[in-house]
């Protein structure tokens, strides 16, 4: 598995409370490898880019329920700029629209993952993104 | 503190990421011996579950009004199965100390078995470099194998519980004997006070190696953000060591246990690299392939 030793942090923005998909993710995540994160639930854009910045993640991942996925990837992006770290690679995931993907592609996140989608296939498609350059 | 320049967090995590990447063989010659000015050092041990984590989080948040710059190394056990982690310290610590002047970093135990992790002296050393007052390392919390800490850290807190009764006995001899400060976590809780007596009893028939330090017992009940005597506690032991310790042999043991954990780092890549038929060899062969692939540093 080359998610080996990749810094991943898993955050759930805004106000839904759902998280069980985020902890399917995490768990998937630590059994391909990675060193993984959870905020838990309800935490700011500002305290998720701070987290990010301070653990040096290869990679960070919204878990987005609540139909806000415009405006927190929009914000996450904003606080990682602030501190320098725009190039910190964004996945989001939950709830989204699949009319929705393509904006939020061309909003800067590298890949969106559904429910739809089975676990080796999301976690190929993370490794693919974590190789390819801004 | 004041004349300190500004923490540049991203440099300062990119840094400990280099050096927790950092193979066997480049490691020997990057961590070199400690800076005249540095940072205080603690170390926390203890059963998984005794609060470490909330415990550190509050001491952060007394500190933070100080002013003084804090950060945390906190390491969590790493899977034997995938070699990856959850790491969760952080989480229950910005719960308590949610404040954006305290830098923590999530650590995974890797390859140690020490409750440690690879590299971690080289990690102290960047933290002393980005001018932190105090440096909190939380160890994975195994037990009696954690002692390790000892070797870096100025102080060693142990955190246990009330219900930790039944293993005083059986940690006699272990890391019970080497910490410098004992806190009794989750005070509120039945039998902290027969704890405490239990701990005193068995630390007064071991005062042999101390050279005069008396360890104390503090209760805590870190949920409550009732740290009782503990930041006294850790006071009187800070001017105890800078007055009486003895550097040479803390250099010493701090220069053995950074060898031995570059040796073990190697011997864990070794193993790693080596193809699955080797085990299929005698113990003594397979043993002499450990031995020929043990490079001196650099190659």
């Amino acid at each position: 598995m080359s998610l080996a030793g990749k810094r991943i942090l898993v955050a759930k923005p805004g106000l839904d409370g759902h998280d069980i998909g985020a902890k399917i993710i995490t768990l998937a995540l630590r059994d391909a490898g990675a060193d993984v994160i959870y905020t838990g639930l309800r935490k700011s854009p500002d305290y998720i880019a701070r987290v990010a910045v301070d653990e040096d993640v290869d990679a960070l991942g919204l878990s987005i329920l609540s139909g806000s996925h415009h405006e927190l990837l929009a914000q996450t992006r904003t606080e990682l700029a602030a501190r320098d770290a725009a190039d910190i690679k964004i996945f989001v995931g939950g709830t989204i629209p699949p009319q929705d993907h393509q904006a939020l592609i061309d909003a800067g996140a590298a890949r969106i993952f559904t429910s739809e989608m089975t676990i080796d296939h999301v976690l190929a498609e993370l490794e693919l993104a974590l190789t390819e350059t801004a | 503190m004041s004349d300190n320049p500004p923490l540049n967090r991203r440099q300062l995590s990119r840094e400990l990421t280099a050096a927790s990447r950092a193979t066997a063989g480049q490691l020997i010659n990057r961590v070199g011996p400690d800076r005249e000015r540095r940072a205080y050092r603690i170390g926390f041990t203890g059963p998984p579950g005794a609060g470490k984590s909330t415990l550190i989080a509050q001491l952060a948040a007394a500190r933070a009004e100080s002013e003084a710059r804090v950060g945390v190394l906190a390491i969590d056990p790493s899977s034997p199965l995938s070699g990856g982690s959850i790491l969760g310290d952080r989480i229950r610590m910005d719960e308590v100390a949610d404040s954006p002047d305290l830098f923590i970093r999530s650590l995974p135990s890797r390859w140690a078995h020490d409750g440690l992790t690879g590299n971690v002296a080289e990690m102290l050393q960047i933290m002393d470099r980005h001018h932190f007052d105090e440096v909190f390392l939380e160890t994975v919390g195994v037990g009696q194998t954690d002692h390790a800490v000892k070797a870096l850290v100025d102080t060693v807190v142990l955190v246990l519980v009330p219900e930790s009764g039944d293993s005083i006995q059986a940690m006699k001899a272990g890391i019970l004997e080497m910490a410098d400060v004992y806190v009794v976590n989750k005070s509120d809780r039945p039998n902290a006070e027969r704890i405490v007596g239990e701990i005193e009893g068995v630390l007064a028939l071991s005062t042999g190696s101390r050279r005069g330090w008396q360890p104390p017992v503090v209760t805590t009940s870190a949920t409550r953000n009732e740290l009782g005597d503990l930041l006294g506690a850790l006071a009187s032991h800070r001017a105890w060591t800078e007055a009486n310790r003895d550097d040479l042999a803390w250099r010493r043991r701090a220069e053995r246990h950074h060898v031995q954990s570059v040796l073990n780092q190697q011997i864990a890549e070794i193993a790693e690299q080596a193809p699955v038929e080797l085990f299929d060899a005698s113990g003594a062969e397979i043993y002499a392939h450990f031995l020929t692939h043990l490079t001196p540093p650099g190659d």
